[in-house]
């Protein structure tokens, strides 16, 4: 059967659809960095957590690491809503169609969000009222976040199978609908958890290099304990993005093993990258930490190369038809690095040595 | 027609966007509201020496956090996520006309959230004027997120040149975009009242409760005072039909209309009888009705403007059901089912003419209309006969101005009616019967490409 894709929307691309798809990857890697930390950082907290009835050193990590993910909630929500846009108005007719088929789980990601981020706040909040209740609320949060990559990770391979959008419209009840899963299916997402947990690892043990004047010990520590989720996580990737590589399809799979020269290159350096962290990060934490970020925007490459394999038997991008809004553009532009000065302006006056005011006397 | 349709049971979809989206208008524009209350109560604090004051203030920015970042930033997350569920195709239009519109708004988010919490953390760690200078980087990308969706918002209703010229320029500075600007501001600082009243009586030193509750209360009023001024010129560029329908054309809508005004004048009564004239007397009980009453007009208005916009989702461009006005050619002549792709049969089986109506109604009318719950289709067709209720269908958007025509073939029309009268099974007495069949025949065509 000829699978049934809507048709795109009859305004032209605001851009052409090479500029709009880097702009789709470029973000998504500003949103993935946080978003790993998040999901992966709440997992590794709630163990701490419950670790931490018998040691004391693995509650204070959750204590103390726990005050940094109210932002970092802020900025994955913010930083994703930029790749969705611009995922919408070049896969539109994809993203909207598998969303509407699984719309009840779809919807469901906003009050789940809503629900970890007041869970991060409550734990930071009621940290004494709660008592060894805390680590509860930590778990939650960390299943809701594990729930909501769930959902997300289902609606990104679902839009990719337009050949099962008609069959499962015809069989189950729209807003119900998840789609078939199948080996690959289950893979992504262990691939990204698991991915997830090496990032927070990393950003743990980086994060802990600014309690080093306050509480020098816990830091030492807490930047090996970082450090050995960093190396364990990733140790556990080599078997299972082994196993999503096979489960792909035979042609995309083939792409990545020397049918397609830069695609086997990127993933080859990415892979490499994440093997330099790993003997890295131990010694040198800023190098194990590039190279880590260098890993990412590697693999964000490769998802968007394998979408676009996926898709390619049924649409193509840069077909449609382009009226290119360079005004506005370039608006967006100057905007872009104007607010990213004014926040460098902020954090810089936020983290200079010495900007401490005392307590009192500003009112005077 | 282009997507399946989801129906969220009793609700229907545009009922989902309704609730996130009134929420979320509540506290967004108390986001930017409150970021130019906090600076300019901070400021004050530092110019009067008031160090309690300024202790209220700290604790109005907890609240402020608490609120806004999270509750502000995922309910506007959910009116995205829900318009892309009920209306994607009205969606994706939206999206291409304004993607870069919407990168600059993300722009001001960003610089928002993260002046939002080096305010709230940096109270301590920066001084008093580098501290203000972040309150107000903070209302600055607040406001200007305001401006940005603002513009994209009023488009909907007012398009404008865009229609001829499809610029971005034209549909931006739509002919709505600076008098909904002015409401939405001026909306933003009484809100900011509100919320600080709320506050203001969780204070415990009762001469500053006394101040600030008074304060409050004039920004509340301030606010209140240049929203009806804009709000007639907002009023008095709406398409004729829009303004027609919330002045009496449609009970429904003008009913809501009346609330919208009274709601705001018992707001502006209650709060000046009340927190502006005796403060000392009010509390938190009377804080919270007050802030009750506000969102009940917040949500009167929004339906209000919601409700003025029909029969389109884009005015004079795409219907309700996001049908565009430059298709019903094609789809009169291919038919209804064979345009829509989420549909079981392509054809009309005589044979199972209430499955395929079914089908009809759920691409032609579901984006407005549930079966038993919100607009109810079973109750707007009770009492009407099979011949009565496809005479409707004929003359749509003629009988009904609020309404799509009905688009389709005439075997379509009949499915639909069938589908329409099996819901409500006869009784014994129908109220109601058409003209002569016939009669219309001709007006069908026309019916059905007018506008």
């Amino acid at each position: 059967m000829n699978p049934v894709i809507p048709a795109p929307v009859p305004v032209p691309l605001p851009a052409p659809a090479w500029l709009l798809q880097f702009l789709l990857v470029f973000t998504f890697i500003l949103h993935v960095l946080p978003m790993n930390f998040l999901l992966g950082g709440t997992v590794i907290l709630t163990l701490s957590g419950f670790l931490g009835c018998k040691r004391s050193r693995h509650r204070e990590l959750a204590v103390r690491a726990a005050r940094a993910l109210p932002p970092v909630v802020a900025f994955t929500i913010t930083l994703g809503v930029a790749p969705l846009l611009f995922l919408q108005l070049v896969y539109g007719q994809l993203f909207y169609t598998s969303s509407v088929l699984m719309a009840w789980f779809w919807l469901a990601v906003v009050f789940l969000v809503l629900i970890g981020y007041y869970g991060v706040y409550w734990f930071n909040m009621q940290q004494d009222e709660l008592g060894p209740r805390a680590r509860w609320v930590m778990l939650g949060t960390a299943l809701v976040f594990v729930l909501v990559a769930l959902i997300f990770s289902r609606n990104m391979s679902f839009m990719l199978r337009p050949e099962e959008f008609y069959a499962s419209f015809l069989k189950h009840k729209v807003g119900l609908i998840v789609g078939p899963v199948g080996a690959a299916d289950i893979a992504r997402l262990l691939h990204f958890i698991v991915g997830s947990l090496a990032v927070a690892g990393l950003g743990l043990a980086i994060l802990s290099r600014t309690w080093s004047r306050e509480a020098p010990d816990l830091a030492v520590w807490a930047r090996r304990y970082g450090v050995k989720w960093f190396m364990g996580a990733t140790a556990v990737q080599i078997f299972v993005g082994l196993w999503f590589l096979t489960s792909l399809p035979v042609g995309i799979r083939h792409l990545f093993l020397g049918g397609d020269a830069l695609a086997t290159a990127i993933l080859v350096a990415a892979i490499a990258l994440a093997l330099v962290a790993m003997m890295t990060a131990l010694r040198n934490l800023a190098l194990g930490g590039a190279c880590l970020v260098g890993t990412l925007v590697l693999m964000a490459v490769i998802r968007h190369l394998v979408r676009v394999a996926y898709l390619r038997p049924y649409f193509d991008p840069r077909a449609l038809p382009v009226e290119g809004q360079w005004v506005v553009f370039t608006l967006f532009a100057l905007l872009l690095v104007a607010g990213l000065a004014t926040v460098g302006w902020m954090l810089w006056k936020f983290f200079l040595p010495g900007s401490a005011r005392a307590a009192s006397g500003q009112a005077g | 027609m282009n997507y399946p349709v989801w129906e969220p049971f009793m609700l229907g979809g545009g009922m989902v966007i309704g609730i996130i989206a009134i929420l979320h208008i509540f506290v967004s524009h108390f986001a930017v509201g409150g970021g130019l209350f906090l600076p300019m109560t901070e400021r004050k604090a530092y110019r009067e020496s008031n160090p309690a004051l300024l202790e209220y203030v700290k604790s109005h920015s907890k609240f402020f956090v608490l609120v806004v970042l999270v509750f502000g930033a995922v309910s506007g997350v959910g009116i995205w996520w829900s318009i892309g569920l009920v209306n994607p195709e009205a969606t994706a239009t939206l999206i291409h006309v304004f993607v870069w519109g919407w990168a600059i708004e993300w722009v001001f988010f960003i610089v928002e959230i993260a002046a939002a919490f080096i305010y709230y953390y940096g109270w301590d760690r920066l001084d008093a004027r580098t501290h203000l200078a972040v309150g107000w980087i903070y209302f600055g990308a607040a406001w200007l997120s305001l401006f940005i969706i603002n513009g994209i918002l009023t488009f909907m209703l007012t398009p404008g040149r865009w229609l001829e010229n499809q610029s971005f320029a034209s549909a931006f500075f739509n002919p709505g975009m600076l008098p909904s600007c002015i409401v939405r501001t001026a909306v933003s600082v009484a809100l900011a009242g509100v919320y600080a009243l709320v506050t203001a009586t969780t204070i415990r030193e009762m001469d500053l409760r006394t101040e600030v509750t008074r304060y409050a209360a004039k920004w509340l009023l301030a606010g209140a005072l240049v929203i009806p001024l804009a709000g007639i010129w907002y009023i008095s560029i709406l398409p004729p039909m829009a303004r027609e329908t919330s002045m009496g054309a449609a009970p429904p809508v003008t009913i809501f209309a009346a609330l919208s005004i009274f709601f705001s004048l018992l707001v502006v009564a209650f709060t000046f009888f009340g927190p502006y004239q005796h403060p000392r007397y009010f509390n938190l009980t009377f804080a919270l009705l007050l802030a009750v009453l506000a969102l009940s007009t917040t949500a009167v208005t929004e339906w209000v403007r919601e409700a003025v916009r029909k029969p389109y989702i884009i005015y004079n461009y795409m219907y309700a059901n996001t049908l565009r006005l430059g298709e019903i050619k094609r789809v009169e002549q291919q038919g209804v089912l064979k345009s829509a792709l989420w549909v079981r049969e392509h054809e009309v089986d005589p044979q199972a003419l209430v499955r395929t109506g079914e089908d009809v109604f759920r691409v032609e009318c579901a984006s407005c209309h549930t079966v038993n719950g919100y607009n109810s289709i079973r109750f707007a067709v009770k009492g009407w006969s099979e011949a009565m209720i496809d005479y409707q269908l004929l003359h749509l958007n003629e009988l009904k101005g609020f309404m799509p025509p009905f688009v389709g073939t005439e075997e379509e029309r009949k499915a639909l009616a069938a589908w329409l009268a099996s819901l409500n099974p006869p009784s014994g007495m129908m109220l109601t019967e058409p003209p002569a069949p016939g009669h219309h025949a001709e007006s069908n065509r026309e019916g059905a490409t007018r506008p």
